[in-house]
């Protein structure tokens, strides 16, 4: 893969994607880059906060408000799961349970616990329960990749 | 393999379906056919109870399947009763029979979790190998 950058000014920031066949890879890489473009405007503290997509570590449903946690922050997000699901399709955004989202960018192990429950284990550490019922759906991320 | 198992049960069901509801136009409901939407209406009951199970109860693997072993039996022997598959001599029959079959899920759903969860760790580390080369 060859990779070109240079500096056009007066321009928004480009990307062009040339392949010699669609395939997995390019479908992958034109993915990954769309979902950079996406972020979440929040709320903390009453201010209004931009959150890249690549910044969110986990999105929890908690009294039907959503909050959304960064490596080290948790701001208020004003929508629903199912909204948020809409507008995040084909990105590392995957359901683990019925209340939790988690962004697999930031997974580093899912692990069963003795026979019980399973766990997601993010890279800062942080464990969240993962259901059953949505182990084929992460599944499904890794397989898209 | 799977896929062609998992098709082959649903076109043997909608075959079902269809051949009984031209014999059902064409001679009414005999006793098999009974017997067979029958079992479609538990099997819909069990599907369903199923389903909110796992998506509003969070439960460890064992403690679900005792749960769910409890619960489905007593569904399947209220509705033997209802549908006279079962008499009082011969009600624990259903303990027999859910028990089984819930013993050959509980092994499948436990062999297929370790299978995703060995893929998913494979594929991060991967991909963890490829940003750090």
């Amino acid at each position: 893969m060859q990779i070109i950058s240079r500096q056009v000014k007066d321009k928004p920031l480009t990307v062009i994607i040339e392949y010699p066949e669609y395939n997995e890879t390019a479908a992958g890489l034109i993915r990954k880059i769309s979902s950079m473009d996406i972020h979440f405007n929040a709320v903390d503290e009453g201010r209004q906060i931009r959150i890249d997509l690549a910044d969110v570590y986990y999105i929890e449903n908690v009294d039907r408000k959503l909050f959304i946690y960064t490596q080290k922050n948790v701001y208020r997000y004003d929508s629903s799961m199912t909204e948020l699901e809409k507008i995040t399709p084909d990105t590392d955004l995957v359901r683990i349970s019925r209340t939790c989202i988690i962004n697999t960018g930031h997974l580093k192990e899912i692990r069963q616990v003795k026979n019980s429950h399973l766990e997601a284990v993010l890279d800062n550490d942080e464990m969240l329960i993962v259901s059953r019922k949505y182990l084929k759906d992460i599944k499904r991320v890794f397989m898209r990749e | 393999m799977k896929k062609i198992l998992k098709d082959t049960c649903i076109l043997a069901a909608l075959m079902i379906l269809s051949v009984f509801t031209i014999s059902i136009i064409w001679s009414g409901v005999t006793d098999e056919i009974k017997l067979v939407l029958q079992l479609f209406a538990l099997a819909f009951l069990i599907s369903a109870f199923n389903y909110l199970l796992d998506e509003y109860v969070s439960l460890s693997i064992i403690i679900s399947y005792i749960v769910k072993y409890f619960a489905i039996t007593a569904l399947v022997m209220l509705f033997g009763f209802i549908a006279g598959w079962f008499y009082p001599a011969n009600f624990w029959m259903a303990f027999i029979y859910v028990g089984v079959v819930l013993i050959l899920a509980y092994f499948i759903d436990d062999l297929r979790i370790k299978k995703d969860i060995s893929y998913i760790n494979k594929r991060i580390r991967e991909q963890h190998d490829t940003a750090g080369s």
